[in-house]
């Protein structure tokens, strides 16, 4: 059966949108991620326009994140403190990217330093995320039976040498407040340029940097990514005209329900299979980016707006 | 079956406004047209519809038929190579008086049976079309034909650009008149608007009749208020969105929450 798109401006077989949300949705609560770098191209695709497509991924982001974002605050995963000072950088670091962006288009290469940046960043945080828990599961597996004296890296000392010190009881790590403040502002100055959500980037980021456990990481990267989704919806809606909320409703039969079973499913999986999934995942959108970016486009033209 | 009315409806209104207006040459009967339909209602379940021309002409012409928007601006974003290997946007390409749907179905190829001036004037063809745009920026004519071909698989691709010869279906003429008939299938692509259907009757290369007609296409019901609060209030289009979404989101983690999901 197809419905009409009102703002889309298109006709859609409703299992697509409905398959592709469940699809996304999955890989959202199973990840925390909002699935929007996988998303957004996938519409365009099926004859969304890009703005659209971008606009409308934001809205049932809402709807998957607010799903898997209660599915792991039921068994407490989500770490409500690290979630608001991601916020704030991710706010402020927003702003600064979209104002970035109007300067690289000023100077007339903005598509080029947006599609190096999301090849470079999804290329580096797949690689380094598919390196390191090959890494840790190899480490485990040869049971090394005597444990190291935990020592304390240079950078260590740095971090734990920074101001504002406060200890996150449910990731059960202390940092400076500062730390997950200017990360959050890095991956929102990225994900402005990226024209995505950047929970693919953030996830790394809690895991690596701000050491976090894998499933607190899960629920607190959803639950940031809520409300950077309520922002970017409203922001899209009001200034753009470019939500479509029967698409969205579309989208959102599927991964609020995709969310839930990736959350169950999540929890069947250990910290380093979930991380090996999402570091193939990326992997696999970066070689398709690359395999696009070299080979011969069908058409020369296309619809302005996206990236 | 409301729609199917609906359409019955829209192609008398059609036919009775789809008349001859001009007559200009040696034809024996005036070419009349009739048509399903000039008002095409979009709704929650179209899927693109059909528009079918009926009617009479002088049984030694050819016939073109042109379905068309009206003339505008559109910018569309040019790929090309950076640092020799590398496919991205490299800038715009602007085009005037271009119009967004131009679908041209006729009984012979038109360069067949139009000299290029006749085909320019009426902007019949391709080749005219190419002519009637302006495209900026562009080095120069070949430039021009380069990206105008590149246009013109953009807008075939999109089901906005359509251009065949055949596909008429023609009676044995009578009394010097000859029944014809044809359709296009049209696209769900093409945006609400108004449309242009002309018929041209072609004799010795020269357009010597034709009649024309518009055609409106517009959202109703529930589509028509969903895009016009989009367009016209966004702020409460936005917030409707958004807690809809939070509320499929936290209704649909009540009902997995009950079901087991947590523990």
């Amino acid at each position: 059966m197809h419905l009409y798109l009102p703002v889309a401006l298109t006709s859609i077989n409703v299992l697509i949108p409905v398959g592709l949300g469940l699809a996304v949705g999955l890989l959202s609560g199973l990840f925390g991620v909002g699935g929007g770098f996988l998303m957004t191209p996938l519409l365009i695709m099926f004859g969304i326009p890009s703005t659209v497509a971008a606009a409308t991924d934001s809205n049932q982001i809402v709807a998957a994140s607010t799903s898997g974002t209660y599915a792991h605050w039921k068994v407490g995963n989500v770490d409500f403190k690290m979630g608001l000072y991601l916020l704030v950088g991710g706010f402020t670091g927003g702003i600064a990217g979209v104002q970035g962006i109007k300067i690289l288009q000023a100077m007339g290469n903005a598509d080029f330093v947006i599609k190096m940046t999301y090849v470079l960043m999804l290329g580096l945080v797949g690689a380094y995320m598919l390196i390191e828990s090959l890494y840790s599961m190899k480490k485990k597996t040869a049971a090394v039976s005597v444990e190291k004296p935990a020592t304390v890296s240079s950078m260590g000392r740095f971090l734990a040498s920074l101001p504002l010190q406060t200890r996150f009881e449910k990731s059960g790590v202390t940092h400076s407040a500062i730390l997950p403040i200017f990360f959050g502002w890095v991956v929102g100055v990225l994900a402005a340029i990226m024209g995505v959500g950047g929970g693919f980037l953030m996830v790394p980021v809690m895991v690596y940097i701000l050491r976090m456990p894998m499933h607190v990481v899960v629920g607190t990267s959803l639950f940031q990514i809520l409300f950077t989704c309520i922002e970017v919806t409203f922001l899209q809606a009001y200034t753009n005209h470019s939500v479509d909320f029967t698409l969205a409703v579309l989208l959102l039969l599927g991964s609020t329900i995709g969310a839930q079973i990736g959350a169950v499913f999540g929890r069947k999986l250990k910290a380093e299979q979930l991380k090996i999934f999402l570091a193939v995942i990326v992997l696999a959108v970066t070689v398709k980016i690359i395999f696009e970016l070299t080979t011969t486009p069908s058409l020369l033209l296309s619809l302005g707006g996206g990236h | 079956m409301k729609r199917k009315t609906l359409i019955a409806f829209a192609a008398a209104l059609f036919a009775f406004f789809l008349v001859p207006v001009l007559g200009a040459g040696t034809a024996s009967a005036s070419l009349t047209a009739k048509a399903n339909h000039d008002h095409i209602t979009i709704d929650f379940f179209y899927n693109g519809s059909e528009v079918s021309v009926r009617g009479i002409s002088d049984p030694g012409v050819e016939l073109v038929v042109k379905l068309a928007s009206a003339d505008g601006h559109q910018v569309l974003k040019e790929k090309g190579k950076v640092g020799g290997f590398l496919w991205m946007n490299v800038g715009s390409l602007k085009l005037e008086d271009v119009p967004n749907l131009y679908y041209l179905q006729s009984t012979k190829k038109p360069e067949e049976i139009l000299p290029q001036a006749e085909m320019d004037k009426y902007c019949i063809g391709y080749s005219a079309l190419c002519n009637h745009v302006v495209m900026s920026p562009v080095k120069d004519p070949a430039d021009k034909a380069k990206w105008f071909g590149e246009f013109i698989s953009f807008k075939e691709t999109n089901n906005m650009y359509f251009n065949t010869a055949g596909g008429f279906k023609m009676e044995d003429a009578k009394d010097g008149a000859r029944p014809y008939y044809m359709k296009f299938k049209w696209p769900y692509q093409a945006p609400p608007g108004d449309y242009v259907a002309t018929v041209y009757a072609v004799k010795d290369g020269k357009v010597i009749e034709q009649a024309t007609s518009k055609v409106q296409v517009e959202q109703v019901g529930t589509v028509k208020m969903l895009a016009g609060m989009a367009k016209n209030n966004g702020a409460l289009y936005g917030i409707i969105s958004i807690l809809s979404a939070l509320g499929a989101g936290f209704g649909v983690g009540l009902v997995f929450g009950k079901g087991g999901g947590a523990h």
